[in-house]
């Protein structure tokens, strides 16, 4: 081409393009971006708020119903003694039952077991089982299944995940009374022996169980299973409790937050777990319903009482001081949870009812100042997004809110990988999530010294002794005085941060029936879709 | 022999080579990754260390580094790809539908946006500064700035959640399924990625075909009076071509590299998402045996597109010798 057609193509080309041009080209922009969000809009005509469900519907039978969950790794496995993932969790109370078990109101109930009794001193516990329990396969659930499923639990070689709080529990301790009566001798008194007991890890097996063919007692038998894909389910028609009311129930894992929801509006799914805040009025909007739960579950910040500056405990008071909780709740879980007062077990009887704490800058300056900070603290909070959804947003608000009294906070945000790495349970300042559990459970879990998750390192006498007495309480009012004084320790001077208990949001079609809102903090009612049905 | 057979055996003997190479390099990345497949497994828990050994020595992971590189390297000599460490299957019977599902997919895809990207580009070219080359050009270089995940979510909300219900938001191929039986699965995840890479194949192939039309031997065919459809298919469109099939090779690979996004937004069972799930859990075999059949993908498509390029112009067909 010649130098002078190309000025000629030039030119052609210019004048194709006047300043009308550019603009119509702008409007075109703009209604694309604003395409986008009419598309939305266009899903959600209006908003039926309906977060309360109608349990009087008379069970209807039959049908196949399908969960949506949070999944999608191909590292799970049926055996419900070790489940950890949420699809794994799920399973474990469709497959088999504990001997007890936790109700919607955090109350414990019989499952396989019909009355559990301790002796006076809370070490020797014996249980009656329920009779007439059949395993999947026909097998009548005994005595010997019992032993063998807890002997499997806490196996040194091959401990499974309920091995921690049966410590006190050692295979010599075990014996069959008769076919249908258990006895546990326990090395150290545990007055919530009970509590462990309850716990959906704990799943009773046959003895001849495998878990590459698992079989339980549970509401649901196995029909197949792609790990992190969907595990299918038949009812089973012989089970001792209720239901189950539908035929089949299929599991399926998402690990999109975005494509879970919308197989639920597009109707792929009956149910999903973990619904986003943000698409709460969609998924209404849409005709289907929301199920919100008040749980007890909390993602504490946590100050490693044992290090610079956490170790002066004016510093942690101050910390807990320059929290505004509600607004963290407004900012971190889109206002779905409830104050927390730094104290862990909200449903336990022993919870002291002790002043709330409020954001209080200025008492938190003065602490600081006394403690040798005068608003030239400097800390770094590590977070990942392996704490669980809102932890970041938390994490940031806090920095926020710590600016106010002249504290500045590093967030650290890291890979799931590191932070629950081999730097967990070192980090001086950092966050963790726990599910609801009653006081000494917790204790047991996270603040005894023999506690496997003891991120503050907490220790103190006094408390401690407190603590031993109470395990070894067998009187309920004593108990829940003893847990009372720890509690209030722990609220002065203890290195946990418990701004508030995250509600537990979760959504279902609105011809599901059966979901009730459970204060465990486990989705969907904590996947007892045994109870659920079709209208 | 002939030359061309021994240039596909060398870069077959090549593509072999790059395969052992990838595999030493995933090998090393993965073991300097952070945390061990133990610890991926049980999460919080690895701070139970009791629950932590007993899975560590379930796993074999208490054997060298090189001695486990080693069985894996002849396992796969034989066509064993080995166990996957995290969910105890083999690692066939674990991705092997996925694989099927992305090939699928890329099929598919590829199928259905190199025609039309040939001939947009093409057209493009040939009406240059026409109302159609406009609106191809401004259509494409919108998708091309648009990601993946955003054409995806306005599809869905176009055609299975807001506006319309016609098609499924979610396109779950069930265990055991293949993805044929499931078609209308498909149409959505295919329609992004062809709205994805056609942007580039068309704007190449439009870019080098104006070229193409301003050389001498295209106006000479038209002096001769050559008809206009003769003048595109036996001159133009052969030569404007080889850049074309470049970068569809690449797009190629690509698509079969896993679109990650995409699976995650329609919940598809492909190897992209199997593969950040093996690498989140730090799954060697499954990581190793992913890793090689992208790189697979990538030879063989780079050696397709070599072999087409030259078959497509004279000039490198007798430079052989």
């Amino acid at each position: 081409m010649q130098p002078e057609d190309r000025n000629d193509e030039l030119d052609f080309f210019y004048k194709q393009y006047t300043r009308r041009d550019v603009v119509k080209g702008a409007v075109v922009a703009g209604a694309g971006v604003s395409l986008a969000s009419l598309l939305a809009a266009c899903g959600s005509s209006g908003t039926t708020s309906n977060s309360s469900i109608a349990p009087s519907a008379s069970p209807k039978q039959g049908g196949s119903l399908r969960v949506g969950v949070v999944g999608g790794s191909a590292k799970e496995n049926l055996d419900g003694q070790i489940a950890t993932t949420e699809p794994e969790i799920a399973n474990c109370f469709q497959l088999y039952d504990a001997l007890l078990g936790w109700d919607a109101n955090y109350h414990l109930k019989n499952l396989l077991a019909e009355e559990v009794t301790p002796n006076a001193d809370a070490t020797v516990w014996t249980v009656k089982l329920r009779q007439g329990v059949v395993f999947h396969n026909g097998q009548t659930m005994t005595a010997d299944d019992v032993i063998y499923s807890y002997n499997r639990i806490i196996d040194p070689k091959n401990p499974k995940m309920g091995a921690t709080q049966l410590a006190a529990l050692k295979s010599s301790g075990m014996k069959k009374l008769d076919d249908y009566t258990v006895q546990f001798t326990l090395t150290s008194p545990n007055s919530v022996f009970d509590e462990a007991m309850a716990v959906y890890g704990n799943t009773i097996v046959p003895q001849d169980f495998n878990p590459k063919n698992p079989i339980g007692t549970g509401p649901f038998k196995l029909k197949s299973f792609s790990p992190g894909q969907q595990i299918a389910y038949t009812a089973n028609t012989d089970y001792w409790g209720e239901g189950p009311h539908v035929d089949d129930l299929t599991i399926i894992e998402y690990s999109d937050p975005t494509a879970r929801v919308n197989a639920f509006l597009g109707g792929q799914v009956d149910a999903i777990t973990n619904l986003p805040s943000s698409q709460i009025k969609v998924v209404q909007g849409a005709g289907r319903l929301v199920l919100d739960a008040h749980t007890g579950a909390w993602q504490p910040f946590t100050m490693r009482i044992d290090q610079k500056p956490f170790n002066d405990p004016k510093v942690r008071q101050a910390f807990r001081l320059v929290v505004d909780r509600k607004a963290m709740i407004d900012q971190a879980y889109a206002g779905y949870g409830w104050v927390g007062n730094d104290m862990y077990a909200p449903f336990d009887p022993g919870t002291p009812k002790l002043p709330q704490r409020e954001q209080d800058l200025e008492q938190a300056k003065s602490l600081l100042k006394s403690a040798g900070y005068d608003n030239d603290l400097t800390v770094t909070l590590t977070t990942s997004d392996a704490v669980g959804g809102s932890a970041v947003s938390a994490a940031q608000v806090f920095a926020q809110q710590a600016k106010g009294a002249g504290v500045t906070v590093n967030v650290n945000k890291v890979d799931s990988s590191i932070f629950y790495g081999d730097q967990y349970l070192s980090w001086t300042f950092a966050q963790d999530f726990w599910y609801t559990r009653n006081y000494l459970a917790q204790a047991n879990q996270g603040t005894m010294p023999t506690a496997p998750y003891n991120e503050t390192h907490w220790k103190d006498a006094q408390w401690l002794s407190l603590v031993q007495q109470a395990f070894k309480t067998g009187d309920k009012a004593k108990r829940d005085d003893l847990v009372g004084q720890a509690q209030t320790i722990e609220y002065n001077t203890g290195g946990l941060l418990v701004w508030a208990f995250n509600d537990q949001i979760d959504g279902y079609a609105n011809n599901v029936r059966g979901a009730v809102p459970d204060k465990g903090g486990v989705p969907l009612s904590s996947f007892h879709f045994n109870q659920f049905f079709f209208i | 022999m002939p030359p061309l057979l021994k240039l596909i055996l060398r870069r077959l003997g090549l593509g072999v080579l790059t395969l052992f190479l990838v595999s030493l390099v995933v090998f090393g990345a993965t073991q300097a990754l952070p945390g061990d497949p133990a610890k991926a497994i049980l999460g919080k828990q690895s701070a139970d260390k009791a629950m932590y050994q007993a899975l560590r020595r379930q796993l074999n992971l208490d054997r060298p580094v090189y001695v486990q590189y080693e069985s894996w390297l002849k396992g796969v000599v034989t066509g064993h790809m080995g166990t996957s460490l995290a969910s105890g299957t083999t690692v066939t019977s674990l991705i092997g539908q996925k694989v099927a599902n992305s090939f699928a997919l890329v099929l598919l895809a590829a199928l259905i946006s190199i025609p039309i990207s040939l001939l947009i580009g093409s057209l493009s070219a040939l009406w240059r500064d026409s109302v159609f080359d406009l609106t191809a050009s401004v259509g494409s270089l919108a998708l091309a700035a648009l990601p993946e995940f955003v054409i995806a979510m306005l599809l869905i909300l176009l055609f299975a959640t807001a506006v319309t219900h016609v098609l499924p938001a979610v396109s779950r191929i069930p265990p055991g399924s293949t993805p044929w039986a499931q078609w209308d699965m498909l149409i959505l995840p295919v329609l992004t990625l062809v709205l994805a890479v056609a942007p580039y194949i068309s704007r190449i192939l439009r870019a080098s075909m104006i070229e193409v039309l301003e050389s001498d031997y295209v106006q000479m065919a038209r002096l001769k009076g050559m008809p206009e459809r003769t003048v595109l298919q036996r001159h133009a469109l052969p030569n404007a071509i080889i850049p074309a099939i470049q970068v569809s090779a690449l797009q190629l690979a690509w698509l079969a590299g896993g679109v990650v996004v995409v699976e995650y937004v329609f919940n598809y069972p492909g190897i992209g998402s199997a593969f950040i799930d093996a690498v989140n859990n730090r799954d060697l075999p499954v990581v190793q045996a992913i890793a090689l059949l992208i790189a697979a993908v990538y030879v063989c498509a780079n050696l397709l597109a070599d072999i087409l390029t030259i078959l497509v112009s004279p000039r490198l067909r007798t430079g052989l010798r």
